[in-house]
């Protein structure tokens, strides 16, 4: 026996199999995917004794039959021995039920221990479970156990140790017998299997016959590959009609039937029930929040609440990372010289690292507050409550948390958005509602909607927000609709959803599922963004503006410098462009506060940098001599100047790199929609992040960056700029709106969905829907001459 | 696998408008409505506070595999407890757990006439 042991933990959902998971391997876990699919993966370890366990914890299951990715994951988990031993979690206050899955896993001759969890609450509805009784009857080891507090545990891995090291527990499989006629077909289908399959056990062979009788779809697809199956489904064929003829229903249905009997059967002689007709807290509090009136109004304030924690609640934090990037990016400027690796790491790498972990703040407290709505079990209350509202579009009650943090409140973002959707277990909603949040106005495409609307819309500023909100929502309702009757076709999933008991949360719980889930961001999406950022970087730089052009431009600058210098009054205070420099430098220091220091240092330079300073609005302006006066207006319209040369050369480089060009090349296309080179290179560059294209723009337009926050020489600019007119800035705000994802969207929908597939239709799909609008809407506005005024 | 459990059963009995005591129970006679008045009734035409038995679940192969997983086996009481706000879906006790099906589901569950609970 080697020295590793693998435990697999099996179990409903809501039977308490992560507080079991997280009490056997405390913060010794991570958490990936299972491969190819993206049900999250858990997996942690602990040593006892002389051995190493491993603990996968499988998907949450109500049964083992191939219905779902989670059933077939854990199912096939276990059919590839993953597992010495499983551990089947079940609520002892839900027995019945969760008894279900124990029967499936015996059927499969897996070596079996059952942990009665919650036996506390179970025992507290006066549901008493004779253990003893229970385990002679299953034939396996069943330990009593409350994983929230830790009771039973040790308890539970020395029975899991021992049952993988010895042959106990793998008994189950020869107590479960399901009546004469059933048998009868189950070994005649086992014999000739054995014929055709002779290297399986009888454990497995067993198991093998029962999934064929009852049409198992995968499991006759793993017989199909092997050879000489032709007998075998015969068999099986003859099988079924005869016990269709029988029973009238179809083996699958008989079978599920007759678990529950021989389950009924335990249950009457093993567990003991006083009936009462008591009505538990859970169900008290229940009336309250699902309430008809008081319900939709709670549901509002707690939708509102995590919303509010997301983002407002993260503040500080996305600002203390800000700045802390801000300040990086300065101090790397001071520190490197000028020039293209500079330019590389300010703007490529830290940007890019900042972009990164920008997000974690709002990652971590959105994961946090749904782990809360998940522990506490009100999460399933909102799909309940909402199931009407959005079946009507192909989503699913759940996916309208997913969408409020995606932007469904002006300010939110996709990418929490999207990761939010872990919380839909029905594969088509939920890869619908991950298509259509790119649509939601996040936060980042805020910017550009306040720039234009300050520009275009002045007067009307929260009217048109609010026209704004309601228009992404019908859009991302209508695409609902549209992708699920089309794409993504079919039927919604039943809605056959459990209301778990309500349930206070432990911190530990939330702190570890908050911090996996945080993790994974970082680790999977973190390197990939950077890359990314990188590749857009160089994307706006390069190629770099060809030297002659590049020289015209330091030649004009030289030139304005000569002639400033040339001036009589400046001889006294600058010699030379070096004088110049420094004085750059003063005032840098200046401003950094270290006045009398300075005044020492230089009281002619001091003079002058006050008086411009005043130019600003400071009070000292007064007493200014006027020489001093004089000279500081010319520095400070030859400064003014120079920066406007400096403008222009980024311009022209801009317009120069491939960015540039191929907003050039896009001219051709968005002419229907006035937008020229300028605003397309914006929307490219939109593509690392929607507010780029405030920044973008702003160098397009020779204003240097523009601060995205504060864009109000944008706004002028563009106000005034004889290609812009309102229509134009309603157009432009609305492509922004819909066009494509940005790329880190694109990336976590690809972690998201397991595929490049999905993003890749994203983008297609919201830039053509994007076009489509902006085209109809600039259109009709042209043809009824509107906002052209 | 198997067609729609419906067209299977509907042949059961010879006209299906004529209630006998064979063609109540099974899917054809829900499909039909010949049950209803007799001792039959639809999960989603209980009230909130009614209680009942299974009779039988109806629908798709797959549909009623995962119902009868989740407990939905014959003889089995349930209780409606609540409809959510916007009268759809119900919340349901089964084998003592809470849970919430559509009404369009609830539609294919076919139950004995319900029972006012205390």
């Amino acid at each position: 026996m080697s020295e590793k042991i693998t435990i697999a933990l099996a179990g409903n959902p809501n039977a308490g199999k992560t507080t079991i998971f997280n009490a056997i391997t405390g913060a010794r876990q991570h958490v990936g995917n299972w491969p190819g699919v993206t049900v999250e993966k858990k997996e942690g370890s602990v040593r006892i004794g002389d051995y190493d366990v491993n603990v996968v914890d499988l998907p949450g299951t109500y049964s083992l039959t191939a219905l779902s990715v989670e059933e077939i994951i854990a199912r096939n988990f276990l059919l590839e021995s993953g597992a010495d031993v499983v551990i089947d979690v079940v609520d002892a206050s839900n027995l019945e039920r969760n008894l279900y899955l124990a029967v499936q896993l015996m059927e499969m001759g897996v070596k079996l221990v059952l942990a009665l969890n919650m036996i506390d609450v179970a025992r507290g509805r006066n549901i008493h479970i004779n253990e003893r009784s229970l385990s002679d009857l299953l034939g396996i080891p069943v330990v009593a156990t409350n994983g929230k507090k830790g009771v039973g545990i040790q308890d539970l891995l020395d029975s899991a140790l021992r049952v993988a090291l010895t042959g106990e527990g793998g008994a189950g499989q020869q107590r479960v017998r399901y009546g004469t006629e059933m048998e009868e077909e189950i070994a005649k289908v086992e014999a000739v299997l054995s014929t055709a399959r002779p290297d399986a056990n009888s454990v497995s062979r067993r198991w093998f016959a029962m999934k064929l009788l009852e049409g198992d779809p995968e499991v006759a697809g793993l017989l199909e590959a092997a050879a000489s199956t032709e007998k075998v489904f015969q068999q099986v064929e003859a099988s079924r009609a005869h016990l269709v003829g029988v029973f009238g229903d179809p083996p699958e249905i008989v079978l599920a039937d007759a678990r529950y009997g021989f389950i009924s059967g335990l249950v009457k002689r093993s567990v003991r029930m006083e009936a009462s007709d008591r009505v538990y807290l859970s169900e008290k509090i229940d009336k309250v929040l699902t309430n008809r009136l008081l319900g939709p109004i709670i549901l509002i304030l707690v939708l509102y609440g995590v919303y509010a924690f997301t983002f407002q609640g993260s503040e500080w934090l996305v600002k203390a990372f800000e700045s802390f990037f801000g300040w990086l990016g300065d101090a790397a400027r001071a520190a490197i010289p000028e020039g293209l690796i500079q330019s590389l790491i300010v703007s490529g790498i830290i940007d890019g690292v900042g972009g990164v972990l920008g997000f974690v703040p709002l990652i971590a407290f959105m994961f946090f507050a749904i782990a809360i709505l998940e522990d506490t079990g009100y999460m399933a209350r909102i799909a309940f409550m909402l199931d009407r509202v959005l079946r009507g579009f192909g989503l699913h009650g759940a996916s309208m948390l997913a969408l409020l943090v995606a932007g469904g409140l002006a300010g939110g973002c996709a990418v929490p958005g999207i990761m939010a959707t872990r919380t839909l277990r029905e594969p088509k909603e939920r890869l619908a509602t991950i298509l259509v949040i790119p649509l939601m106005n996040c936060g980042a495409k805020l910017p550009v909607y306040a720039m234009l609307i300050a520009a275009f819309f002045a007067g009307n500023k929260a009217g048109l927000m609010l026209l704004l909100t309601l228009i992404s929502w019908v859009m991302v309702l209508t695409a609902g609709k549209i992708i699920r009757s089309t794409v993504l076709a079919g039927p919604s999933a039943p809605f056959v959803l459990e209301l778990p008991p309500y349930r206070v949360p432990t911190l530990r719980g939330l702190l570890i599922h908050t911090w996996e889930r945080t993790w994974m961001y970082i680790k999977k999406a973190g390197t990939v963004i950077l890359a990314i950022s990188v590749l857009i970087w160089a994307c706006m730089t390069f190629p770099a503006l060809p030297e002659e052009k590049a020289k015209e431009y330091e030649q004009k600058t030289a030139t304005l410098t000569e002639r400033f210098l040339a001036e009589p009054e400046v001889s006294g205070y600058f010699k030379s462009e070096k004088d110049i420099n420094k004085f750059v430098e003063f005032r840098t220091k200046l401003r950094e506060g270290r006045s009398d220091e300075l005044r020492k240092e230089s009281p002619a330079f001091f003079k002058l940098a006050e008086v411009l300073a005043a130019e600003g609005g400071a009070p000292s302006a007064k007493d200014k001599d006027p020489q001093v006066a004089a000279v500081a207006e010319m520095y400070d319209r030859y400064d003014k100047e120079r920066e406007s040369i400096e403008h222009e050369k980024q311009t022209a480089q801009l317009r120069h790199s491939i960015g540039g060009r191929l907003g050039m090349a896009l001219e051709v296309v968005t002419r229907p929609l006035n937008f020229d080179w300028r605003t397309n290179v914006a929307l490219v560059g939109g593509f690392a992040a929607k507010e780029v294209v405030v920044s973008t723009l702003g160098t397009a337009y020779s204003l240097g960056k523009v601060q995205t926050e504060e864009a109000t020489g944008l706004s002028e600019r563009l106000s005034q700029e004889p290609g812009w007119n309102k229509l134009t800035a309603f157009t432009l705000i609305l492509f922004v709106m819909f066009y494509a994802p940005c790329f880190v969207t694109l990336v976590v929908m690809r972690k998201e969905t397991g595929t490049w597939k999905w993003p890749a239709f994203a983008t297609l799909y919201t830039t053509t829907l994007a076009y489509i609008v902006a085209l109809v809407v600039h259109t009709a506005g042209s043809l009824l001459g509107l906002g052209l005024s | 696998m198997q067609k729609s459990a419906v067209d299977k059963a509907a042949p059961h009995s010879g006209d299906p408008l004529v209630p006998s005591p064979d063609n109540c129970g099974d899917c054809g006679a829900l499909e039909a409505g010949t049950c209803l008045a007799r001792r039959t009734a639809r999960l989603s035409d209980y009230r909130p506070g009614d209680k009942g038995s299974i009779v039988q679940v109806c629908g798709d192969p797959e549909f009623r595999l995962r119902l009868m997983e989740m407990g939905f086996v014959k003889g089995t009481e349930v209780k409606v407890i609540k409809f959510a706000p916007l009268t759809d879906p119900i919340e349901l006790v089964i084998k003592g757990y809470h849970l919430t099906l559509r009404k369009s589901e609830a539609a294919d569950v076919l139950m004995t006439n319900p029972e006012q609970a205390a």
